[in-house]
C-alpha cells in the first residue's frame, strides 16, 4: 500500500494487462519483491524484525525527560517515555514524541556549509572546518560561545576550554528562559530565602494551590513532571481532591484546568499577593506581619478588576487549606515590577509556611556533577552581549542550540549586531534563521544520534543527571559538536590542548561522570568506569533514590521584612496589553516538525497558523469577525495577525502565541504566522528579564480576511457539539 | 423518541456484554496536552495533511481532545478535556452499512476492526458513526524523504481512499498477546498500554481487559464517576468517561 | 450517457470492448499465476540442498522462526563463519579462481564488507501482518510450507500464497475446535 499511483497511472497499467492480477487479488502491484538491505555484520544484540530499545534524553526542551527510542534495523521508529527516569517516570508530552520528525526531517543541514552569511552556500569537508574552528580558538580573547537553555555536556566541555584558552565563558540563553523569567525567581529566591536557586514547587502533595500564571501543564520549566504533581494533586492523599486557583489575563491551557481562573490584570499580581497575605494572616493570626501590614486590599481588587470578595474567598480557602502554595508564573514576573512581584508571591510562601514541608517551596536538589545552579542569561545580559557585538569585540562568534536571531526580541538589534561580527559559526542541526546569517555551518547531530548527559535543574527531588547515547548512526554527513571542538583543541595545541586531552566526546563525558562511580545512594552501584558506563547508557543516566530537595532557612525572617509592591507601568502606548506566552504545542522550537503543526493547539484548536486571542465583546467594538487580519503593533514593531475571537480573555488584553512566524528553519515552518517577540520593548525589571508581558499595543483592522485551520470548525464551537458532518 | 435505539444487528451481542478490552479517561486528570494526539500519531503512521486540508477538517488524527465553551467572559467556563477516539462499540453503527465488510467486528478481541485492504472507500460508516471519530485519506499525502524512515513496520500504511481510526493499538495487543501465549500464560492486567495511555504525563488514560472484573480499567468503568459518550444510542462503547473531581480512586 | 449507449450499438466498439476485456482477463490470470510468484534473482544461488544435505538445520540460519515474526535471513557473517574456515579451501589454500562460482561471490562480498542483498521469496503485502512463532509452535514444519528443501537450490515459491491458501489451512486445522477457529479466521489476527 505505500507505493504511489495515481487512480489515472493505476487505470493505464490495468488497460496494458500489466499489473491486472492486482484487480483479482487486491494488492499492490510492482512492489510485490523488494530487494532488503541487510547488515554486513548483524550486532549481536539485534534480531531480524525484532526492536531494539535505547535510552536516552530528550533534547525538545531543557527539562531533562527521559526517552527510550525503540529501534530497528538502524532506524528510529518511535520515541517513548523512560520510565526510570525520575522527571518523567515513562511519560512524554507532545513535542518529545515528535522528536522524530526533527530527526528525519527532509530540511536538515546534511554537511558542513561554508557560506557568505547566507549566501552561496558550498559544502566544505570536516578538515578545513576544524582548521577554521582551531584558528578561532587561538584568539580567545576575541571569541564568544553562545548556546542553548540545556545545562549539558557540551556547556561542560565549553565551559572548561574557555577557561583554560582565557575566553569569556559561554553565555546561555533560550526563549523559555525568557519566557519563565528564570532570573526573576532566582533573584527573588535570594531576596526571601537567602540563595539564588531555581525553585521546587511540590505541587503533588499540595491542597490547595494558587497560580499566578504559572503555565505549568504547558511548558513552564518540566512540564511532564509538573503535569504528574497536578495529577498526584488532584488525586490528593487520602482521596481528598486538591484544588488550583489560575489567576492570569487570559485563560491558558493551565487555567482551563483550574477549578477558578480569575482574569486578574496584567502588572497587578504583586498587589494581589500582598492583599491575599494581609486577608490570610488577618483571618488565621488576627493581624499581618510587616511584610504584608502595609497592603491595600482596594487597591488589588480595583488594580486587578477581582472583586474584594473574591479576594476575601482566596484567603478564606488558603486558611483552610493543610497545604497551601502559590506559585509565581513567568509572564507574571515579566513586569516592570516583577521582582517585587516575585518577592511578595515567595513571602506569601513563606507566610503559609509552607517552604521545606510537603506541598511547599523548595530548593532544587545540587546536581551529582556540579553544586553550582546555573541560570540562563536575561534580556540584560544579552543586551550587554549584543553591546559588545556591536563595539566589534567579538571577531568569531559560535552559536550552538539556540536561534538567537529569532528567539531574542528584535529590539534588542541581535541580527544587525551579528553584521559587526567578524566570522559566525552556527553548529545547527537545523537551517534556522542564525545559521542562515553564519559563515559557517558545522551541523551537529540530531539529539537522537548523539552523544551526552544534561544536569538536571528542576522537576524531580533526586539529584540526577540524564543520561543520552546515539540510538542510531548519524544519517547525514554531520559531526558532534564537542568532538569538532576536541579535534580543534587539539589542532590549536597549548592550553587549549592541554585543557582537553579527549580523544573524542565519549572520553570526555566518561571523565566527567567518572566522579560518580562507586557513588552512594544511586539508583545502582557500579565499582568502575566501565560497569558505571554501561549502566549509564542502560537506565539513560543517574540519579540518587532518596529525594534531596534543599529545605529554605526559617520563615521568620522573611515575613518581618517589608515588601514594597505597586502595580506595574506598562510600557509604550495603546489600548491594549499584550500577552504573549509560548505555544503549547510548539514551544520555541517546535515549528519545523510536520505533526506539531498540525497539532491543535489545546485552548483554540487552532492548527500550522499564529493568530490573536480577541475577547469577543472586543471583537465587536473593533468591528472584526473571526479571520479577520488585523496590525498589531507597538513602539518597536508591527504585525500582522488573524483574529481569533476568544471568549476567556480580559477585553484589554490580546494574546499571541509564540513559536509561529519563522522565516528559515525548513519547509513547515517558513512564512507560516507571526513571531510576536519582534513586538517587544526594552524594559527589564530589577532581575534583567524582559518585561514583555508589561506592552500596550494598538490594534487596527486591515480588512483583509485569512481563514485560521481549526480542529473546533469540524465540531462546531459555542457548545453546538458534534452536529456537523466532517 | 425517548429511547432511540439502533437496531441490533449483530446476533451474538447480548446487552451488559462487556467485552475484551476497554479504556477509561479520567477527564479531571486529562490536561489536554495532545501528548496522545502526537503519540498515536507517531504510532501508527497517520499521515499529516498541510494546512489547507486540515482547514476543510481532514485532519488525520485517530484521537482528538474537544472542549467546549459554557457562559460569556467573565463567568465562562471551558468544559473539561476530552480525549475522544473510537469508543469500539459492541454494538457499532459504522458496521452494518459497510457494503464491502471491511468494518467488521473482531469476535476474539471485541474490536471494531477496519480491514483497509478490504476497504473502498464509500465512507458509509464514518456517515454513521455518532462519534465522527473515523477519517478518510482524501490523497496519498506527502512525506518527504527521510521521513518514512520512522514508519511503524507493525501497522499498515494507509493509501488514499481508505477509511481509518483507531485500533486501541492493535498491533501492541497482538505482540503482548503472542508474548503471553509463548510464555503460556494470560496477559496481565497493565502488559497493554496503546501509545496514547503509555505517553499520557498525568496518567489520565487507563487501558486494560475488561473482562477481567479485577482489572483497573474494570473497576473504573464501574465507578460512579464514569459515563459513556451517547450512551443512550445503545451502542455499547468501551470507553469510559470518569466526569467531575476524583476521589483519588486511580491511585 | 445516450451518447454512451449510442455507442455501444456499434459493433466495431463491442468488439474492440470485447477484446480489451479479454486481454484484461487472461491478462490478469497469467501474471496471477505467474508474475506475483516469481521472485527476481538472487545474488547468490544459494544451494538449500547441499546444506541440508551437511545436516544443517533450517533455524540455524533463519533463527527467528520459531521465536518471533520474522525468519531472518544470513548476513555474510553467518555465511562466512564456516566458509572462512572449511578445510576444503583453506588448508591448503585454494586460489580464489578455483573456487565454485557462487562461493566466489560469496568470497566478493566479505572482501568489499557489502551486504548481500537477498530477495525474500516469501512475501505478504504490508497489510498482512505475518508471524513465524505461532505457526511453529502450532507444529507446522517449514517444509509444510517451503516445500522440501533439500531438493532445491535457490528458494521457489511453492505455495499460491494468498489468503485463500492461509485460511483453507487455518479450517482445516481448526475442525474441532471453535474457539480456535475464531481467532483463526479473524481480520483483526493478520490485518490492521
Amino acid at each position: 500500500m505505500t507505493n504511489k499511483l495515481s487512480r489515472r497511472d493505476f487505470l493505464k497499467l490495468a488497460s496494458l494487462g500489466a499489473a491486472t492480477s492486482a484487480v483479482l487479488t487486491g494488492c499492490g502491484p510492482a512492489s510485490r519483491y523488494v530487494t532488503r538491505e541487510p547488515y554486513t555484520k548483524m550486532p549481536e544484540y539485534n534480531y531480524n524484525g525484532q526492536s531494539t530499545y535505547f535510552a536516552t534524553t530528550c533534547r525538545e526542551c531543557a527539562a531533562g525527560c527521559g526517552l527510550v527510542v525503540r529501534t530497528m534495523q538502524g532506524r528510529a521508529l518511535k520515541a517513548e517515555g523512560n520510565k526510570h527516569n525520575p522527571v518523567n517516570l515513562g511519560k512524554t508530552c507532545a513535542r518529545g514524541q515528535a522528536t522524530l520528525h526533527g530527526m528525519y526531517n527532509p530540511d536538515r543541514v546534511q554537511s558542513p556549509l561554508k557560506q557568505a552569511r547566507g549566501n552561496n552556500p558550498t559544502d566544505t569537508d570536516w578538515d578545513t572546518a576544524i582548521s577554521i574552528v582551531a584558528e578561532a580558538l587561538n584568539n580567545p580573547a576575541d571569541t564568544a560561545f553562545l548556546m542553548g537553555l540545556a545545562p549539558d555536556h557540551l556547556f561542560d566541555l565549553v565551559t572548561d576550554l574557555c577557561k583554560a584558552i582565557g575566553a569569556p565563558a559561554p553565555i546561555r540563553y533560550g526563549a523559555l528562559g525568557m519566557f519563565e523569567a528564570r532570573a526573576t525567581l532566582g533573584e527573588a529566591s535570594r531576596a526571601v530565602f537567602a540563595r539564588p536557586d531555581m525553585l521546587f514547587f511540590d505541587i503533588a502533595n499540595a491542597d490547595t494551590v494558587i497560580s499566578f500564571g504559572a503555565n505549568f501543564l504547558e511548558t513552564w520549566v518540566s512540564p511532564v513532571a509538573y503535569t504528574r504533581g497536578y495529577s498526584q494533586m488532584r488525586r490528593g492523599p487520602g482521596g481528598k481532591r486538591g484544588r488550583l486557583i489560575q489567576i492570569e489575563p487570559r485563560l491558558s491551557q493551565t487555567a482551563a484546568k483550574a477549578d477558578e481562573w480569575l482574569p486578574g490584570a496584567p502588572g497587578s499580581e504583586g498587589l494581589v499577593a500582598v492583599a491575599l497575605g494581609k486577608l490570610y494572616a488577618e483571618k488565621k493570626f488576627g493581624s499581618a506581619p510587616t511584610a504584608f501590614e502595609a497592603a491595600d486590599i482596594n487597591l488589588a481588587a480595583e488594580a486587578s478588576g477581582i472583586p474584594l470578595e473574591k479576594l476575601e474567598h482566596l484567603a478564606d480557602l488558603l486558611a483552610e487549606a493543610e497545604h497551601p502554595l502559590v506559585i509565581p508564573g513567568g509572564a507574571t514576573l515579566a513586569q516592570e515590577n516583577g521582582l517585587e512581584t516575585a518577592k511578595a508571591i515567595l513571602t506569601l510562601n513563606a507566610l503559609l509556611d509552607n517552604p521545606g514541608k510537603p506541598g511547599g517551596v523548595y530548593f532544587t536538589p545540587a546536581n551529582p556533577l556540579s553544586n553550582k545552579y546555573q541560570r540562563a542569561a536575561t534580556a540584560n545580559e544579552m543586551a550587554e552581549f549584543i553591546g559588545k557585538m556591536n563595539s566589534g569585540a567579538i571577531k568569531t562568534l559560535f552559536v550552538h542550540g539556540v536561534n538567537p536571531v529569532f528567539e531574542l526580541p528584535k529590539s534588542l538589534g541581535f541580527e544587525a549586531a551579528l553584521a559587526k561580527v567578524g566570522q559566525v559559526i552556527s553548529f545547527a542541526t537545523f537551517p534556522d534563521e542564525t545559521a542562515m546569517l553564519a559563515d559557517y555551518i558545522l551541523p551537529d547531530h540530531h539529539g537522537l544520534e548523539s552523544w551526552g548527559y544534561q544536569r538536571v535543574v528542576t522537576g524531580t527531588g533526586q539529584s540526577m543527571v540524564s543520561g543520552a547515547q546515539p540510538s542510531v548512526a548519524p544519517f547525514y554527513n554531520t559531526r558532534a559538536t564537542a568532538d569538532v571542538l576536541l579535534a580543534a583543541a587539539t589542532k590549536a595545541g597549548g592550553k587549549a590542548a592541554a585543557a582537553l586531552p579527549f580523544k573524542d566526546e565519549v572520553e570526555f563525558i566518561q571523565d566527567k561522570v567518572s566522579v560518580l562511580v562507586g557513588a552512594e545512594g544511586g539508583f545502582y552501584n557500579a565499582a568502575d568506569l566501565p560497569a558505571f558506563w554501561a549502566l549509564f547508557q542502560q537506565f539513560g543516566g543517574w540519579w540518587k533514590n532518596d529525594s534531596s530537595l534543599g529545605v529554605p532557612p526559617q520563615t521568620a525572617n522573611a515575613i518581618s521584612k517589608e515588601l514594597k509592591v505597586s502595580a506595574a507601568k506598562p510600557e509604550g502606548e495603546g489600548e491594549f496589553h499584550l500577552f504573549v506566552y509560548p505555544s503549547p504545542i510548539l514551544a520555541e522550537a517546535g515549528a519545523n516538525k510536520p505533526w506539531l503543526q498540525e497539532t491543535p493547539d489545546p485552548t483554540t484548536t487552532v492548527m500550522w497558523n499564529s493568530w490573536i486571542e480577541i475577547n469577543p465583546v472586543t471583537a465587536e467594538e473593533l468591528g472584526v469577525e473571526d479571520d479577520d487580519v488585523v496590525t498589531v503593533e507597538s513602539a518597536f514593531g508591527v504585525v500582522e495577525v488573524t483574529v481569533y475571537k476568544y471568549p476567556a480573555i480580559r477585553p484589554d488584553v490580546v494574546a499571541i502565541p509564540f513559536g509561529q512566524g519563522h522565516t528559515a528553519y525548513g519547509r513547515y515552518a517558513e512564512n507560516r504566522g507571526v513571531n510576536p517577540a519582534n513586538l517587544f520593548g526594552t524594559t527589564t525589571n530589577g532581575a534583567g528579564d524582559l518585561a514583555f508581558a508589561g506592552m500596550k499595543v494598538k490594534i487596527q483592522k486591515t480588512g483583509k480576511k485569512r481563514p485560521l485551520s481549526r480542529l473546533e470548525s469540524k465540531l462546531g464551537v459555542y457548545g453546538i457539539g458534534m452536529s456537523e458532518e466532517h | 423518541m425517548a429511547n432511540p435505539k439502533i437496531p441490533e444487528f449483530k446476533a451474538d451481542w447480548k446487552e451488559g456484554e462487556e467485552g475484551r478490552w476497554g479504556m477509561a479517561i479520567d477527564m479531571d486528570l486529562c490536561t489536554g496536552c495532545q501528548a496522545c494526539v502526537a503519540a498515536c500519531s507517531m504510532e501508527n503512521n497517520v499521515p499529516f495533511v498541510g494546512e489547507e486540508m486540515s482547514g476543510y477538517g481532514r485532519q488525520m488524527a485517530w484521537l482528538r481532545v474537544e472542549r467546549l465553551w459554557e457562559g460569556e467572559y467573565p463567568e465562562v467556563k471551558m468544559t473539561p478535556f476530552q480525549p475522544v477516539m473510537c469508543q469500539q462499540c459492541g454494538s457499532a453503527p459504522c458496521e452494518p452499512v459497510c457494503p464491502v465488510f471491511a468494518t467488521v467486528h473482531s469476535q476474539v478481541e471485541q474490536l471494531n476492526l477496519q480491514v483497509y485492504n478490504r476497504c473502498v472507500g464509500t465512507r458509509y460508516c464514518a456517515n454513521n458513526c455518532p462519534y465522527v471519530v473515523r477519517v478518510f485519506n482524501w490523497a496519498d499525502y506527502d512525506r518527504p524523504e527521510p521521513l518514512p524512515n520512522q514508519f511503524n513496520p507493525d501497522v499498515t500504511v494507509r493509501r488514499r481512499g481508505v477509511m481509518e481510526k483507531c485500533t486501541f493499538c492493535i498491533q501492541r495487543i497482538h505482540k503482548a498477546e503472542d508474548q503471553a501465549k509463548s510464555e503460556g500464560r494470560e496477559v496481565v492486567d497493565g502488559e497493554v498500554a496503546p501509545a496514547c495511555a503509555q505517553a499520557c504525563p498525568a496518567d489520565a488514560i487507563v487501558f486494560g481487559r475488561m473482562d477481567d472484573p479485577e482489572s483497573r480499567v474494570s473497576k473504573l468503568s464501574k465507578d460512579g464517576r464514569a459515563v459513556h459518550l451517547l450512551e443512550e444510542l445503545g451502542t455499547n462503547p468501551r470507553v469510559a468517561y470518569l466526569k467531575g473531581g476524583s476521589n483519588g480512586n486511580l491511585g | 450517457m445516450q451518447k454512451i449507449f449510442e455507442l455501444l450499438k456499434k459493433p466495431g466498439i463491442q468488439l474492440a470492448l470485447l477484446v480489451v476485456i479479454l486481454v484484461m482477463v487472461s491478462g490478469a490470470v497469467g501474471l496471477f499465476y505467474f508474475q506475483t510468484q516469481v521472485p527476481p534473482a538472487q545474488p547468490i544461488q544459494f544451494p538449500h540442498n547441499i546444506h541440508i544435505g551437511l545436516q544443517i538445520q533450517c533455524l540455524y540460519c533463519h533463527p527467528g522462526a520459531w521465536r518471533q515474526a520474522s525468519a531472518g535471513l544470513p548476513t555474510q557473517q553467518k555465511c562466512w563463519a564456516c566458509h572462512g574456515q572449511l578445510k576444503k579451501y583453506w588448508q591448503p589454500e585454494v586460489p580464489v579462481a578455483q573456487w565454485p562460482v557462487e562461493l566466489q561471490k560469496l568470497r566478493g562480498f566479505v572482501e568489499s564488507n557489502k551486504p548481500i542483498e537477498w530477495v525474500p521469496v516469501y512475501q505478504v503485502p504490508d497489510f498482512v501482518h505475518f508471524n513465524h512463532r505461532p505457526h511453529i509452535a502450532a507444529g507446522v514444519n517449514c517444509e509444510n510450507c517451503h516445500g522440501d528443501m533439500s531438493k532445491k537450490t535457490v528458494a521457489t515459491v511453492e505455495e499460491t500464497v494468498n489468503m485463500g491458501w492461509c485460511l483453507k489451512c487455518h479450517m482445516e486445522r481448526t475442525q474441532d475446535d471453535p474457539e480456535k477457529r475464531i481467532k483463526l479466521i479473524d481480520c483483526g489476527t493478520c490485518h490492521y
